[in-house]
């Protein structure tokens, strides 16, 4: 097992080597601002066998959680998804069925979902699209989930031994993160547990455990002269545990696919009944680089509850109009019609383009609409069912320049759903997601449904309508046919025979 | 005839259906202005004139001009032949003109079917019999305008909805029927069959009507309606005759030809979505059915409820439209008999939307002529407020729970559907009460 604790500050903000207390099993320093990142690598002999013994039968998987709570984030930690439970992973060569996942997807299923406490149902997996990244995960998987208490509550019970205080303690401050990574892939061998807390104050306190590899770095964001616009520096102090008995100062830069637009959006439904509207609002409509291709666009996860129709997105002039360019993908399938209670996929995945209109020289604030339709929903009490959807990742995608290459860096965060969708050069600069009121970024809607303390006559009083209509209709046939049977009445017989 | 062909008519109106090029042509501009405005708006404003379901169609036909499967469209739940008509709405030429020109040819398709379908209620108007003494043509044409210069058929089918063309097999089908052409009758009705299903209703009504009096030009017998009977065994072998046999042979062998032929092409997904479909669908977005929101309620609720009306609704629908309704009246008057299977059919469905309406629409004018809403004026509009005020009164609501948010499934909704339903069960009783009225009318 080895562990990496990552403090990292904004510009400017670096500290001297004198203010970190280092000795052989510890390091503690000041109370800082800054973003944590944790990061714990398993070997698959130090898991507990049901766990292996999944991870055997898949090819690749990552799982991401991230707080539906807004968050600020720094520098090469900028990387969103929309808040929720993802999974993407790929079946192993030799899993049961493999061919779409089968008997390993309800597998895994069952064990993710015991882990992070949910419940994930057979066949709920969309398949993404491949061929453009040999890596990119074949199955997709997305609902929305609060917390992740359950979740540390379970590393809690699988990895702390019951005496191990220090152990239960950082596992219970998993609760607090704003985004967590399981992944794993069959070349690595390893499974990677990747906890990020917000940028927010917190103390510099790390501790190191028999045979295992702690490396505990303070960073700060860097930006150098030499620097090309595409990479991102840090500069500080790193320490091994154990092994340093002082910090050691460091500065490297790396070419990073995600990046900060330095600018923030907020969505909320404008429109409401069975085809709401929901507006995102941003900040700035000006591209975060000169000189190079940019358009906006916004990643989607909507939960089965909702879904966008990609025939009514296909009108140039209806996409104008709210100002979108195209939807560019939309995971299959999705049903137009059916009811969220006889679905099966757990929603749909959508990535839309879309238009900045193009104002004066200045940042100016600007609208897209996304025209959504909310399936039926199980009849409540009351008459509505209140839903969540979360906002999704906004960013710029800029074309880097020919040549330019994305080496895996140390805060790397590849298979987010979106990247695969885009050519290998291309830069994410994120916008960041801001509630727009309290502290959600997920957008509420109330949505109408059968209300069941009002339904009580619906089946009797149907039957009894449609008998009534029934028994109607039946004596004026049966008045006629006392008046002149079934044949033809004699009078228009009598004219039938004039007319010949 | 010919006399008052010569008489000059006086009044404008008169004149408008004196010769038959007035009102067709009228017709034609009509749907022509609809049509340009269509195309107007689709490419000014992005609220659209033109149907959702004319996209279906016409992406189905992209499919089916690249070799592929009409089916990959979804929600495309027609015949292939549907597809098939509209294949030149996918042509491309280059220059946008003669693009919209193509794209907008299904358009006038349909439009087109509207006006032969006018002709056909026209000839049958003329013909007379059926209950009916022939008309003029002038006043044959005044009915006929109630389906040609029908606001909303023009509508409908200028929007690209394929209604039109249903109305255009089933005139067909009737005249064929009453000018006894039982091969073309039989060849349009299994085509009918296979392309919406529905027309099945009609062959018990026409088989019933083609009673071997009738078809062989004989007197009536004096056994056709009442005293007793020979022997059951002869009365079936009366029954079945040639023209019956002919009837029945053929329109299934048109059907069962076509759907093999299509099935040899496109496989099961034709299966799927041009019939199974219709059978194993929902229903629980709001219609104007009277079972839609117990179809919400227990589609939700599947273990539930122990009375599942959905599984017995057929029930009432196919008792009436398919056996009581052909058994009293389709001998009385074929037409009528038609229009009230067909209103049966459609208000008794589990679903029902507003296109369905058009289906009896297209026979309202063969009927009207002779009914006690014409004769009575007052019961005749107080029946059309009726229908249209409880279609303003489901609407309303529908509008408030689609756009409003608000939940109004119960009682609003429902209450509406029920109370649409039980205004067309009167309007189906008078219909039905006015076949023993007919032949006084006039």
């Amino acid at each position: 097992m080895r562990e990496r604790i990552t403090y990292l500050q904004k510009r400017h903000s670096s500290l001297p080597p004198s203010s970190l207390t280092v000795t052989p099993t510890s390091l503690s320093g000041p109370t800082i601002h800054a973003i944590r990142e944790e990061r714990l690598t398993f070997s698959l002999d130090e898991l507990p066998r049901e766990l292996s013994s999944v991870l055997n039968e898949v090819h690749e998987l990552h799982v991401r959680w991230v707080s539906t709570k807004g968050y600020q984030s720094v520098g090469a930690f900028v990387g969103r998804l929309p808040g929720g439970w993802h999974i993407f992973w790929t079946p192993g060569a030799g899993a049961a069925g493999a061919e779409g996942g089968g008997d390993a997807e309800g597998k895994l299923g069952r064990v993710l979902g015991s882990a992070f406490g949910a419940e994930v149902e057979e066949g709920a997996f969309t398949k993404l699209p491949g061929g453009r990244f040999t890596n990119a995960a074949a199955l997709q998987y997305f609902q929305p989930l609060e917390s992740l208490d359950r979740f540390a509550g379970f590393a809690k019970g699988k990895l702390c031994p019951a005496e191990d205080e220090e152990c239960g303690r950082r596992m219970d401050a998993v609760k607090g993160a704003s985004a967590l990574d399981v992944s794993y892939d069959t070349i690595s061998h390893a499974l990677k547990v990747t906890a990020l807390w917000a940028y927010q104050e917190q103390e510099i306190r790390a501790v190191g455990r028999e045979g295992v590899r702690t490396e505990v770095g303070v960073l700060s964001d860097e930006k150098t002269p030499t620097m090309e616009d595409h990479e991102l520096g840090v500069s500080g102090l790193l320490t091994v545990l154990g092994q340093d008995e002082k910090p050691s100062a460091t500065m490297f830069s790396f070419p990073s696919r995600h990046r900060d637009a330095e600018s923030g959006f907020s969505a909320g439904f404008t429109q409401v009944g069975l085809h709401p509207v929901l507006q995102l609002k941003l900040g700035s409509n000006k591209p975060p680089v000169e000189g190079v291709t940019c358009a906006p666009h916004a990643y989607f996860t909507f939960p089965r509850t909702i879904f966008a129709d990609r025939y009514q997105l296909s009108d140039d002039l209806f996409l104008a109009s709210k100002n979108l360019t195209a939807l560019r993908y939309i995971s299959q399938p999705v049903d137009l019609e059916a009811p969220e209670y006889v679905m099966r996929t757990w929603g749909s995945a959508a990535l839309l383009e879309l238009k900045p209109p193009m104002m004066g020289e200045k940042e100016e604030a600007w609208t897209a609409e996304i025209p959504l339709h909310l399936r039926y929903l199980t009849p409540t009490h009351g008459g509505y069912a209140h839903l969540e959807v979360p906002y999704p990742a906004v960013f710029w995608a800029c074309n880097a320049e020919e040549g330019t290459k994305f080496p895996t860096n140390p805060f790397e965060r590849a298979n987010l759903g979106y990247d695969g969708l885009f050519g290998p050069r291309t830069v994410f600069w994120h916008v960041e997601p801001r509630p727009e009121t309290g502290d959600r970024v997920a957008s509420p809607i109330r949505v109408p449904v059968l209300d069941l303390g009002k339904a009580g006559w619906v089946n009797i009083g149907t039957a009894a309508v449609v008998l009534l209509g029934f028994a109607w209709v039946s004596w004026k046939l049966l008045l006629v046919y006392l008046k002149s049977g079934y044949g033809a009445s004699r009078t228009s017989e009598t004219s039938e025979k004039k007319r010949q | 005839m010919a006399g008052q062909a010569t008489t000059t008519p006086s009044s404008l109106a008169a004149r408008f259906f004196h010769g038959r090029f007035p009102l067709y042509f009228s017709a034609a501009i009509f749907r022509l202005v609809f049509l340009l405005y269509g195309l107007w708006q689709d490419a000014n404003s992005p609220v659209k004139y033109t149907d959702i379901d004319y996209l279906v169609f016409t992406d189905a036909a992209r499919f089916m001009s690249k070799g592929q499967s009409p089916y990959h469209r979804e929600t495309y739940r027609y015949t292939p032949v549907l597809a098939w008509l509209l294949l030149p709405t996918v042509w491309v030429t280059g220059s946008p003109f003669w693009d919209a020109v193509w794209f907008s040819s299904g358009k006038v398709l349909f439009a087109a079917a509207d006006l032969v379908a006018g002709w056909f209620l026209e000839r049958l108007l003329t013909m007379g019999g059926q209950g009916v003494r022939p008309m003029d043509g002038p006043t044959a044409r005044r009915f006929a305008a109630i389906w040609l210069l029908n606001p909303m058929v023009a509508t409908i089918s200028t929007r690209g909805s394929s209604e039109g063309l249903l109305g255009v097999l089933v005139t067909a089908l009737l005249w064929a029927v009453v000018a006894r052409r039982a091969t073309l009758a039989a060849l349009l009705l299994g085509f009918g069959v296979h392309f919406k299903i529905y027309p099945f209703i009609y062959a018990p009504a026409i088989l019933w009507w083609m009673d071997g009096e009738r078809m062989s030009g004989a007197g009536p017998s004096k056994s056709s309606s009442s005293g007793p009977g020979p022997s059951l065994l002869s009365r079936l072998a009366r029954f079945i005759t040639p023209a019956r046999l002919q009837l029945a042979v053929i329109s299934l062998a048109v059907f069962l030809g076509l759907n093999v032929f299509m099935f040899q092409i496109y496989g099961t997904p034709f299966l799927i979505h041009t019939y199974f479909h219709h059978v194993s669908r929902i229903d629980h977005r709001h219609n104007f059915s009277p079972y839609n929101t117990q179809l919400y309620l227990t589609s939700a609720f599947p273990n539930l409820s122990a009375l599942r009306i959905e599984s017995v609704a057929f029930l009432p629908q196919l008792v009436l439209s398919c056996v009581m309704i052909p058994f009293i009246l389709a001998k009385k008057s074929l037409p009528t008999a038609m229009l009230a299977q067909t209103f049966a059919f459609v208000s008794f469905n589990k679903v029902c939307t507003s296109q369905y309406f058009l289906w009896y629409m297209v026979l309202l004018p063969l009927y009207l002529p002779t009914s006690s809403f014409m004769e009575n004026k007052r019961l005749g509009l107080c029946a059309l407020a009726l229908w249209v005020a409880s279609q303003g009164l489901w609407l309303q609501q529908g509008f408030e729970l689609e756009f409003l948010g608000q939940s109004t499934f119960v009682p609003g909704l429902w209450l509406a559907s029920l109370g649409f339903f039980l205004v067309n069960c009167w309007i189906l009783g008078v219909i039905i009460g006015d076949v023993v009225l007919q032949p006084k009318s006039i």
